[in-house]
C-alpha cells in the first residue's frame, strides 16, 4: 500500500516558484493497476518521481507499506529501488552496449543473483514478453515495441512490489501500445503488483482499475 | 561489493566489446605510446649508465681500487702490499701505478697531465686497455716508450679535439715530457689506445722500469692499486675481506670510486627522467580523460537511468574504470611488444654516444613500476569523468 500525505514539490525557477505539487494526497491498494492522467505541466511525473524515490518532496510524506521512505538514506534508497520497485520510462532507456538478455539480467546481476538463476528467469522474461527470438539482439536491433517489452520485463526481472511506469506507450504506435498495456495488465492479474501508469490517451482508460486526475498539482477526481 | 564488482566488469567488458572503437583504439595507442616513452628514455639512460660503469670498471678503476691512507701522498712497500693483496682469497690480481705530474710538448702544443706508470704484466690482468690499441702496441715490460691514450694525441684538426691535444701525434713520433720533478726525455710513441672512456683516454702510460730512470731509483711506492677479483666475485665482499686481511690504506669499490662528479651527473639524468615520465603520465591522463569526459557525457542519460532501476552509483563509476584498466592492459601489452621490437632494432644497432655504442637496458622492475604508475594515472582519468556524471542528479540525468 502507497501513501501520500500532502505532499508538496516546489521548483525555484530564480525569483519565481513553480508549484509542481500542491498538496498531493493518494493512497494505492496492493495490487491495483492505476492510471495517472492530466495536462502537460500537471505534476504526473513529479508525482511518480517521489514515489519511485527519484526526488525528495519540499514537504509531506509518502509512506510504502508502512515504511516512511523519505527517511531513507540515499543508499537505502538505491536498494529499496533495485528490490521493491520497477521502472518503465517513455524513452527505452535500455544500455546499448547490452543485448536483450543482458539488459534483462542486469538488476538481478546487481541483487547478486547466481548465473544460473538469472539465466533461468531471464529466459522466462523474455518469453513472456513474447522476444524469447530476440534475446542476443542489441537495442538498436529492435523496434521501438520491442525495446519497451524490453525494458518491462527489466522493471519486472526482480519481481518488484510496484511496478511504475511514465507514459511507457508515448513513442509506440497503438498495435505496440496495445501490446504492452495487454503485458502489464497481464502481469498485475497474475503475479498482482502494483501499477502506476502515466498515460493521457483515452483509450487507454480502459486498462485502469482507477484514474487519479491531476491538475496543477492538485487531485482533482479520483 | 562483489556484486556491484561484477556488474561493473560486466559493464566494461559489455561497453569494450560493442562501444564506439574508435576511442578505445586511441585510448590503447596512447597508452602504448606513453609507456613504450617512458620505458625507452629510462631504458637509454639505465644503458649508458650501465657503459659508463663498464668502462670505469675495464678501464679505470678496476673492481677495487687501493689508495694512499689518510694524509698520504703514496702506498709504501708496494711490493709487500701487491703480495698480500694477491693472496686474499677472491683477488684475481692487483696492480699497482705510480703516477707523477708532467707536462708534454709535441711540436707547439703541450698538454700537462700525469704520466701513470705500470707493471704491463700485471696491468693487462686487472683493466682491458691493452684491448683497445688502435696504433701501435702495448707496453712491454722495461719499455722505453710512451703509451697514450686517443685523447692525449688528438688530431691535428684541433677543433676535433674535446680537451687540449697534442695535435695530431702518431706512433713512432716524438714527444718531450717535462716530469715535475725536473727530469726531462724525449720518448717515442709506442702505441695509442681508445676506449671511449673520457677518463681513460685522457691518460698517458710508460713502465714501471723506465719510471725507476725517470725518479732515479727504484720505485718501491705507488699512488693506487688496482685489483680485479675473480669472476662471480663481489666486489664489496672481497673489499670486506681486503680490510680483514690488514690492508691499511683506503680501499674503495669501483662504484665508491666514482667521483661526486659523475655521480651527480647521474642524478641529472634520474631527475630528466622522472620529468620525462611525469610529463608522460600527464599527457596519458589529459588524453584519456578528455576521451571518457565525452562517453560520460554522452551516457548522461543511461548513467541516470541505471541509477533509477537501482544499480549502485560505485557499480557505474566502477565500470569506467574498469573500461579504463582494460584498456590500460591492452595498451600496456602493445607497448610491450614496440618495446621488444624497438630492442631488437638496437642490439643489432646500438646508438652511437660519443663514449661508446649504448644498447637500451630494459629492467622488469622499472616496467612494472611505470606500467602500475600508468594504471593509476589511467584509473584517475576513468574515475573523476564518472565520478561527476554520477554525483548529477538522477531525474536531471536522465532528462539528458
Ligand atoms: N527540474 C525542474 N525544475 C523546474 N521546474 C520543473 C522541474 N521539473 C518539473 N518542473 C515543472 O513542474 C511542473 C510539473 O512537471 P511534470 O514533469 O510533473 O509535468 P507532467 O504532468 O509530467 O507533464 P508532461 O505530461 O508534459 O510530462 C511543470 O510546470 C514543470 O515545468
Ligand atoms: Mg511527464
Amino acid at each position: 500500500m502507497i501513501t501520500t500525505t500532502d505532499l508538496y514539490k516546489t521548483y525555484q525557477m530564480g525569483n519565481v516558484a513553480v508549484h509542481a505539487l500542491n498538496g498531493v494526497s493518494v493512497s494505492i491498494k496492493e495490487g491495483e493497476f492505476v492510471g495517472i492522467s492530466g495536462a502537460s505541466g500537471s505534476g504526473k511525473s513529479t508525482l511518480l518521481h517521489m514515489i519511485g524515490l527519484l526526488d525528495r518532496p519540499t514537504s509531506g510524506g509518502i509512506s510504502i507499506s508502512g515504511l516512511d521512505v523519505i527517511a531513507l538514506s540515499d543508499q537505502e534508497k538505491t536498494i529499496f529501488r533495485l528490490e521493491r520497485l520497477g521502472f518503465v520510462f517513455q524513452e527505452y532507456a535500455l544500455v546499448h552496449e547490452l543485448d536483450a538478455f543482458e539488459n534483462i539480467a542486469l538488476p538481478m546481476m546487481a541483487r547478486g543473483e547466481t548465473d544460473e538463476r538469472i539465466s533461468d528467469r531471464v529466459s522466462e522474461m523474455l518469453a513472456s514478453v513474447g522476444l524469447q527470438e530476440r534475446g542476443k539482439h542489441l537495442p538498436k536491433e529492435l523496434s521501438g515495441g520491442e525495446q519497451q517489452r524490453v525494458a518491462i520485463a527489466r522493471a519486472l526481472v526482480n519481481d518488484p512490489d510496484i511496478l511504475l511506469a511514465d507514459e511507457p506507450c508515448a513513442n509506440l504506435d497503438s498495435t505496440n501500445s496495445k501490446a504492452v498495456l495487454d503485458l502489464i495488465r497481464e502481469i498485475n492479474q497474475e503475479s498482482n503488483q502494483t501499477v502506476l501508469m502515466i498515460s493521457h490517451e483515452d483509450w487507454h482508460q480502459q486498462y485502469f482499475d482507477r484514474v487519479i486526475r491531476l491538475k496543477d498539482g492538485e487531485v482533482v477526481e479520483e | 561489493m562483489y556484486s556491484w564488482i561484477r556488474v561493473s566488469l560486466f559493464l566494461a567488458w559489455r561497453a569494450i566489446r560493442r562501444g564506439g572503437k574508435v576511442g578505445t583504439l586511441l585510448n590503447i595507442l596512447i597508452i602504448a605510446m606513453v609507456f613504450t616513452n617512458m620505458i625507452l628514455l629510462s631504458a637509454i639512460m639505465t644503458g649508458a649508465v650501465n657503459l659508463f660503469h663498464e668502462q670505469t670498471i675495464d678501464y679505470v678503476t678496476s673492481d677495487i681500487i687501493i689508495k694512499p691512507g689518510e694524509d698520504e701522498r703514496t702506498i709504501f712497500q708496494t711490493n709487500d702490499l701487491l703480495e698480500k693483496v694477491n693472496r686474499v682469497p677472491g683477488v684475481s690480481r692487483a696492480s699497482a701505478r705510480y703516477a707523477l705530474g708532467a707536462t708534454l710538448n709535441h711540436k707547439s702544443e703541450s698538454v700537462s697531465i700525469p704520466i701513470t706508470a705500470f707493471n704491463p704484466r700485471d696491468e693487462v690482468k686487472v683493466t682491458k686497455i691493452h684491448q683497445e690499441i688502435i696504433e701501435g702496441d702495448f707496453l712491454s715490460p722495461g719499455d722505453d716508450g710512451i703509451l697514450l691514450g686517443f685523447f692525449v694525441a688528438g688530431y691535428e684538426d684541433q677543433s676535433m679535439d674535446f680537451f687540449e691535444s697534442l695535435g695530431g701525434v702518431r706512433v713512432g713520433d716524438p714527444v718531450e715530457v717535462m716530469y715535475a720533478n725536473g727530469y726531462q726525455k724525449e720518448y717515442r710513441v709506442k702505441g695509442l689506445f681508445s676506449t671511449k672512456s673520457y677518463q681513460a683516454d685522457y691518460m698517458a702510460f710508460i713502465s714501471w722500469e723506465e719510471m725507476d730512470t725517470v725518479l732515479g731509483r727504484e720505485n718501491t711506492e705507488s699512488t693506487q692499486i688496482l685489483v680485479r677479483v675473480i669472476p662471480g666475485e663481489d666486489p664489496a665482499t672481497v673489499k670486506t675481506r681486503l680490510l680483514e686481511f690488514g690492508v691499511q690504506e683506503r680501499v674503495e669499490t669501483w662504484e665508491e670510486a666514482i667521483t661526486k662528479v659523475v655521480a651527480d651527473s647521474l642524478e641529472t639524468f634520474a631527475i630528466i627522467n622522472r620529468i620525462s615520465v611525469a610529463v608522460s603520465l600527464i599527457i596519458a591522463v589529459v588524453v584519456i580523460g578528455i576521451v571518457f569526459t565525452i562517453k560520460t557525457i554522452n551516457q548522461q542519460r543511461q548513467i541516470g537511468v541505471l541509477k533509477a532501476i537501482g544499480i549502485d552509483q560505485n557499480a557505474i563509476i566502477g565500470s569506467y574504470v574498469a573500461q579504463v584498466l582494460f584498456i590500460w592492459i591492452f595498451g600496456t601489452i602493445l607497448g610491450m611488444i614496440l618495446l621488444n621490437l624497438i630492442m631488437i632494432y638496437f642490439t643489432a644497432h646500438p646508438l652511437e654516444f660519443p663514449d661508446g655504442d649504448v644498447i637500451p637496458a630494459f629492467e622488469l622492475i622499472t616496467m612494472l613500476e611505470n606500467a602500475g604508475m600508468l594504471a593509476v594515472a589511467s584509473a584517475i582519468a576513468g574515475y573523476v569523468p564518472a565520478w561527476r556524471i554520477v554525483r548529477e542528479n538522477t531525474l536531471t540525468s536522465m532528462r539528458g
